[in-house]
Parts: C-alpha cells; structure tokens; sequence
C-alpha cells in the first residue's frame, strides 16, 4: 500500500531547536504539494522538559492529527517512553544513541528502528552540537524518500538571514544524515509514496497569523495585549506588521488594562482588539459588560488552553466557551465566533469587526491552542473580497447639540455613533445606566427601554452571523456537531467511516452566540445519533443544544480533557458503535 | 476660526450628585476655566472618569465624556489619546480609584508619559460607600472597615509618581481655586503625562481632613523663590518630608511622549481611512509562502 499521507513526530528536549526543524519539514511537505497540519505539544518552560512537534501531511486539507505516529523522530529515551504506545504498528522510529540505549521494555517489535548517532555526528563531522536536528532531517528525508532537492531549497531559504555559512553547514548536515541512512541501513520503512505535485502558490500559516493578519485587512489600527500563551503571537504579529499601516500596538500592564485601552481606542473611533487566553479573559470580564452597556464595537479573540487557573498553558481545550458567553454581572448583547480552520480564522475575523461595529458590541474569536499555534496549508487568502463594513458611524461632518442622541432608541437597537472630535455630538458615556442622550438615570421606565433596545441586536444579527456549516450527505442518519479545532479530526472521521460504509452528517458551527437554534433544531431532525464531541469534561456544547432541543435520547457524547486534540479514531470507534447497532437494526 | 469660550460653556445640565460643600466642586470649577482658559473646545476634550463621588465629575463637564469602571481610567485615556492625538485627554478619579484599585495603571502611564491629565481628587476616604478607610487615609483612621484605626500607612501618591518617572507633578487644594487653575493649565499644557492632585475634603465623612484642617496644614513650596522644579531630589525631599503638605507644581520635566518615541501619527489614527492598501497585503502572504 502507498500511503501519501503521514504524521511525523519529533520529540525532545525543549530549546533544543526542534520546532525549527519541525517547521522546516512542515514547509518541505508543503512543496512537495502535500496538505499540511501541526501540532506544538511543548511544556510552558523554555528549557528542558519533554516536546514534540508534529507534523501531518496528506492528500485532504484541514484534517488534524493522524489515527497514530508514523514516524517519531527522539532524541531521547524520555520522548521513545513518552510516545511509544502512540506509533502505528509498521511505523518507524529514528533515535539519536549518542548517549542514551533503548530499554529492552520499550522496543515494540513492530516497529522499525533507526538508530544513528546524530549528536556525535553533528560534534564530530559538523563541529557544532545543534545541527543533529538538520541531521535527522536529512536522515529523515533518505527515509520516507522526501525530495532532496526541495529538503535543500527549504533549509537554504530558512538559514539564509543567517548567512551563507549556516546555509553551508545545514546543507552539509542534511547529507551526513542522508549519507548515514545509505551506509547503514538496508530497508527504509515501507508504504510511504510521498509525491511531489507543483505547489501551486498555497502558504502555510498558523491561526494566530491568520487572526492578526485578518485583523489589519479588516482595519484594526490599534491593538493593545499582555502577553499570554497561546495568544501571544497575535500581539507580537501585530507589533511587527500593524505601524506600517498605521496601526497602534501596545504592550498594556495587565489584562484590565489591555481591555480598557481597546475600549478607548474603539470609544475614540478606532477598529480596536486584544487578544488574550482564559486566565485574562477573566480578568476582562468587567470591562466587557461596560463595552456592552456603553455599546463600543470591541473585538476580543480567546485563544483557549487547558484551564482552570494556570490550568495547562501551552495545551489545548474547550473549556472557556460557558466563560464567554455567560461571563459577567448583568446582561449584555454579545457574538461569540468560532473558526475550525487557519482560513476561517481569517475570514472570521474580518467578521468580527464588521459585526462589531454595525451592531455596536463585544465580538468574541474563539481560537484553541490546537489551532491557533497550529500551522496549516491554505490557498492565497483574498483580501480583495474583504468588505469594510462601519455601520452607524458619524466620523466626520457634524450633529447638532441638543438633538443628537448617542443611545436612540431605534427598531434595529442599533444607535448612531459619533466619535470625539465630531461638532455637536459632545455626550457622556456612562456604564451606569443612561436615557437615549447618555445621561445617568435610574428611572424604572427607561431601564426597562434601554435593556429592550440593547438586547434587541441580538435578534437583529442573527441573519448577518456567520452560518454553520453542513458537511457530508445532508440525510445521513448519523449527525455530529462540533466546532473549532475539531473540525479536522471530525471531517476525516467522515471521510473514513463513509469508506467503510457508514455515513454521516457533520454541523460545523462557527457561531456559538447568539446560538443558532434553528439551525441546530433542524440539523438534528430525522437523525438516529447524534454526537457532540468537544474538548471539555461537562459537556459545555452539549448543554447549549440540550437547551434548545429538550431531552434527546439520541444525543451521545465524545468528549477529550487530557489538553491534547482528538485523533479521529478517538471519533469514529464511538460512532462505528451505534451504527453497527444502527444497521443491524435496518438489516432486521 | 473657533471662538474664546466661558467657563459656563463648559457646563452640562446634568445636576450634580455632590454633596453641599464637597471639595469636588471646587475641582470642576477650576477644570471648567482652565478648559476655557485654554481656549479649549468641548468638542476637542475627551473627559475619562473612574468610579467614585469623584468619578461622578465626567458628567458635569461639557465634553466627549466616557464615565467606565472602577479604577481604569487611566488606560481608557490613554488609548483616547493615541488613538486621536488631536484631543485634549484628561482623566479624573479619586484617591480609591487612583491608588488602591488602579495603583497598577498609575505607576504604568507615569513610566509610559503619554500626553495626557490626570486629576487625582483625594479626600482620604471612600465616600460613595460611605466612608471607608481609603489609600490615603492616616493611619489610625477610624472608619466603618477600621473600627480600631487603618493599620496601614498612606500612599504617597506624587512621591510615589516622581519614583515612577512622572514628568509633571502638581498638587492643590480645591479651596484654592486659583491655584489650581494654573496648575491644570500648566499639566494639559505639558508635554507627556502630568499629574495634579487636589485635597479635595468629605465634608461628610472625613470629619478628620476638614478645610480647616488643610488651611493649617498645606504650604504653597513654590512660593519660596529657591524652590526649583526641575530639580529631582529636592523634590522628592519635599515631597516625603514630614509637616506641611506641599501644594504647587513641585516637578517637571522634558522627557519624549510614548506617541513620539512610538512613532505614532500625528494625524489622528481614529479618522484615517482603513480601506485599501490591497497590494501591500498581498505583499505580506509571501512571507507565508
């Protein structure tokens, strides 16, 4: 069998450079026309401690990780022990035995193994330690038969800002490894075909990229955060990218501050966002509930991780999704979205801020460390299609005083808003509660108005929010919902069980809030089984469709809280389960 | 060509929440002539207030007014102010919100010096709940939280600022109208962030920091003719010395804005058009190639 689909795995100490070299081979499959996914799994410390970098490339776009490990590339026992059970039967492992034996407990017969002495090799032919990264990978390369040509044009392309002599050197790296594997071993591991196709102009990217990219396309010009993983990176994208378009980025003392900066900015009339995890995400809940009552458009994007408290920084979860649509004192009008891809990650972003400033309200992005910090291949992004959509918004020309109403009450709930600076529209923005011309009241009357006509763009968005997606046949009697990250192990899953016989029907929702009931109502109509599977222990996506359906004998659930994403043998063994049981029914 | 306003324009219709006799009212006083004074549009002022009697002041004042929560007041205006560099950004708040609540933020806009006014209103207490022990609060205090007295030593928020790198450091009392005007003046004209705390007594709570209290105990230190500003380490001994509450503008200093050492536009970033500039997009995706 020929199998043009393989995930690799490299495991070692953390700052040891494997997630340079973990790029490297991303951006190798990627030119060899392949589809590419990554995943980080790296401990929140910057040396030592076990990480692994891997790397998914197929024939199929946003699938997520593999069933199992085909090849583990360890530069350690510890990362041999750590990953052992997780390698296929017939797949292979490359191990640097400079210092370190294999224990005779872990050496899985049904695997192959290669072992080399990358470190020493690296000393003595390189005369420098961390190239047996770059060793590995032209071990690597000889291995699974990648192009050694495009091996030598991605790390030439990847030192060059170092100079024509680390180019050298890693160059010179890559043959040692490939030589090694010639002299030393007689069979390379059998059933891979990896084929080069042209590369059509695709890129590879990762979530965050996308988000803080989508961000500047949609016109973001003042970004204000604190650093946190896995968020970091969009502050840290848009502090390099955003002042040469004019864009503001701050570095803010904490959470409560970043927030309170993007609601001045977006209060001065600027397209604003923070980007921030769980741990900050709590702290910004006040301010918030104030964007809410003031009805400041404020893009906020949550890059989730494994919580409660410090929780697992740098490991991936869905437990922050309760968090952002019911957090906080009191009640405000708010979207939460949700992308599954790098793609929508742009897309979706450039929703948020259209959807933020018509509807003058807090918009969520809801990322996962799973696929914000992952990296995959997509076709160019087309910022020519992105529409910059402002909504009532008075910059310029001038209100009068007097009759200007900063909180009209409109039949959309939807006021017009004029930034400082505007003659006439001179106003007090309070978060107490306030009549249509922003002055503090707390009159029964109008406190009942004010909550009707701010609640009320929640029904008045609805038709503009970002539909959820059907994948596979629309009548198949067995429907999953998810959303985010699992869109990748959940669409394989499809694709695999539809192989085997078994179809199903598959709602990607990218809006969490507003919940799009109907839309989930009727997606679970006329369905034998239906799955939710999420990455959280309670259920939290469960429960928002229990709300809207009421009681359902056919709901199941498959759920994962270790802080790692789904494979999809994790999905398809429940689901092969009931439709086994399903069609012996049928048979009867 | 904009006309010279009164203080009166300046004024909003809003009836104040303050208490007969608040020191507050004498801060909104002094801060409506220095606006006018300046020749100040309302239009061109953005007035950001915490919460607190003292945050009750953005109401009051003829302004684009953003009145938000409790203790950030500071980053509001700050954003405000680099988002649009047009506007005259001032922010107001009370000793609670300054340096209990928002300690965090005052230590961080002194360091970052963007160009903008912050008036500390202090009373040494929390009076819209009623009296509490607050930042500045003596020790000893008696209060509702303290029945046996604040064992706790109070801030001392402009020495406080000067360790922090603040670049304009002023302090007056709300009884003294004249002197304040000048000194808010003097702090919305200068070049970064400058602070003006006022003793601004609870005529309702604070039966211990009266005006009669203050009259006796504050000292104008710049009517001394030696006295020099610009000169750090007297000011910081001035200002943690023990007796008299030194009352003037007791330092200043030239250092560049966060907007100039960040290169950040002078033209106001809120107004700029944020369509276009498609090539230089797709540009970026070769990165990701």
């Amino acid at each position: 069998m020929v199998l043009n689909n393989i995930e690799i795995m490299f495991g070692g100490q953390a700052g040891d450079g494997s997630l340079t070299t973990g790029d490297l081979i991303a951006s190798v499959f990627k030119r060899m026309g392949l589809e590419v996914y990554t995943y980080k799994d790296f401990p929140s410390r910057i040396r030592g401690g076990h990480t692994n970098y891997v790397i998914r490339a197929g024939e199929r776009s946003n699938y997520g990780m593999a069933d199992a490990v085909d090849g583990l590339v360890a530069f350690d026992v510890e990362a041999v022990e750590a990953h052992i059970e997780e390698m296929r039967p017939g797949g292979f492992i490359v191990f640097d035995n400079t210092s370190e034996a294999i224990p005779e407990h872990l050496r899985r017969e049904d695997v192959s193994w290669y072992e080399m002495p990358l470190a020493k090799m690296a000393k003595s032919e390189l005369g420098l330690e961390l190239v047996r990264n770059t060793i590995s990978l032209g071990a690597l390369g000889a291995l699974i038969g990648m192009n050694p040509t495009i091996v030598r044009d991605e790390v030439a392309r990847v030192y060059q800002r170092k100079g024509e002599k680390v180019v050298d050197l890693n160059v010179r790296a890559v043959e040692a490894g490939e030589r090694y594997v010639r002299e030393h071993f007689s069979a390379a591991p059998t059933g891979y075909g990896l084929v080069a196709v042209p590369d059509s102009g695709r890129l590879i990217m990762m979530g965050n990229d996308a988000i803080a990219y989508g961000a500047l396309v949609a016109g973001c010009r003042f970004m204000a955060g604190y650093p946190i993983t896995p968020a970091t990176d969009i502050l840290e994208w848009m502090a390099k990218y955003g002042p040469t378009f004019g864009a503001v980025v701050v570095q803010a003392e904490d959470e409560l501050a970043a927030i309170n900066m993007v609601l001045g900015a977006a209060f001065a009339g600027t397209r604003a966002m923070t980007a921030t995890s769980g741990p900050g995400q709590a702290l910004m809940t006040e301010a918030l509930g104030l964007a809410g009552v003031l009805e400041i458009p404020v893009v906020v994007v949550e890059c989730a991780r494994a919580g409660p408290s410090t929780g697992m920084p740098t490991k991936t979860e869905q437990s922050n999704l309760n968090h952002l649509i019911f957090s906080g004192h009191g009640e405000i009008p708010r979207v939460v979205l949700a992308p599954g891809t790098v793609e929508e990650s742009f897309a979706l972003t450039v929703d948020a801020f259209n959807l933020a400033e018509r509807f003058q309200l807090p918009v969520f992005i809801l990322s996962e460390q799973a696929l914000c910090q992952s990296k995959a291949t997509l076709p160019p992004l087309d910022v020519e299609a992105v529409r910059v959509e402002r909504g009532s918004l008075i910059a310029d020309g001038e209100v009068t005083f007097g009759e200007y109403r900063r909180y009209a009450f409109t039949e959309s709930g939807v006021s017009p808003r004029v930034i400082p600076g505007v003659p006439g529209g001179m106003h007090l923005e309070a978060g107490s509660e306030h009549n249509d011309m922003g002055v503090i009241t707390e009159n029964a009357r109008n406190r009942a108005r004010m909550m009707e006509k701010r609640m009320r763009k929640m029904e008045t968005i609805r038709a503009e929010l970002p539909p959820p997606l059907v994948h596979g046949p629309s009548d198949a009697r067995i429907a999953i919902i998810g959303y985010g990250s699992n869109r990748g192990p959940i669409a394989e899953s499809q694709d695999r069980l539809s192989g085997e016989g078994i179809a199903t029907r598959f709602l990607q929702l990218r809006t969490l809030w507003p919940f799009p009931e109907d839309d989930v109502r009727d997606f679970i109509e006329g369905a034998d089984h239906v799955f939710i599977v999420e990455n959280n222990y309670t259920g939290q996506l469960e429960r928002l469709v229990r709300y809207v359906v009421g009681p359902l004998d056919s709901l199941r659930t498959v759920r994962k809280y270790n802080g790692r994403p789904f494979r999809p043998v994790e999905i398809m063994e429940p689901i092969r389960r009931h439709a086994e049981a399903l069609y012996a029914e049928v048979r009867r | 060509m904009a006309i010279t306003l009164s203080p009166k324009d300046f004024a909003t219709a809003t009836p104040s929440w303050w208490c007969p006799g608040c020191g507050d009212y004498g801060v909104l006083a002094a801060l409506k002539s220095a606006c006018a004074e300046l020749g100040l549009q309302p239009k061109d002022v953005a007035f950001i207030s915490g919460i607190g009697c003292s945050g009750k002041i953005s109401g009051y004042l003829h302004s684009y007014a953003f009145h938000g929560v409790h203790g950030r007041a500071l980053p509001v205006a700050t954003a405000v102010k680099l988002a649009n560099r047009d506007l005259t950004v001032i922010a107001a708040g009370g000793d609670g919100d300054g340096y209990a609540i928002g300690a965090g933020h005052f230590i961080h806009a002194l360091r970052r010096n963007a160009d903008l006014t912050y008036i500390v209103m202090d009373n040494q207490t929390y009076g819209l709940t009623k009296g509490q022990s607050s930042p500045t609060s003596a020790t000893g205090y008696i209060a509702g939280t303290t029945p046996s007295g604040s064992a706790e030593a109070p801030i001392n928020g402009l020495a406080l600022a000067l360790a922090a790198g603040g670049t304009f450091l002023a302090r007056g009392f709300s009884a003294q109208p004249k002197q304040m005007v000048e000194m808010i003046k003097a702090g919305i004209r200068h070049r970064g962030f400058s602070v003006v705390e006022v003793m601004s007594p609870c005529v309702t709570y604070n039966k211990i920091n009266t005006y009669a209290w203050f009259k006796e105990n504050v000292e104008d230190v710049t009517q001394h003719t030696e006295y020099d500003p610009t000169n750090r380490s007297q000011a910081f001994e001035v200002l943690t010395r023990t007796g008299k509450i030194p009352l003037g503008i007791l330092y200043r200093e030239e250092r560049p804005t966060f907007e100039e050492l960040t290169r950040i536009p002078k033209e106001p970033i809120a107004t700029q058009s944020i369509v276009g500039h498609s090539a230089r997009f797709v540009e970026l995706q070769r990165h990701y190639r």
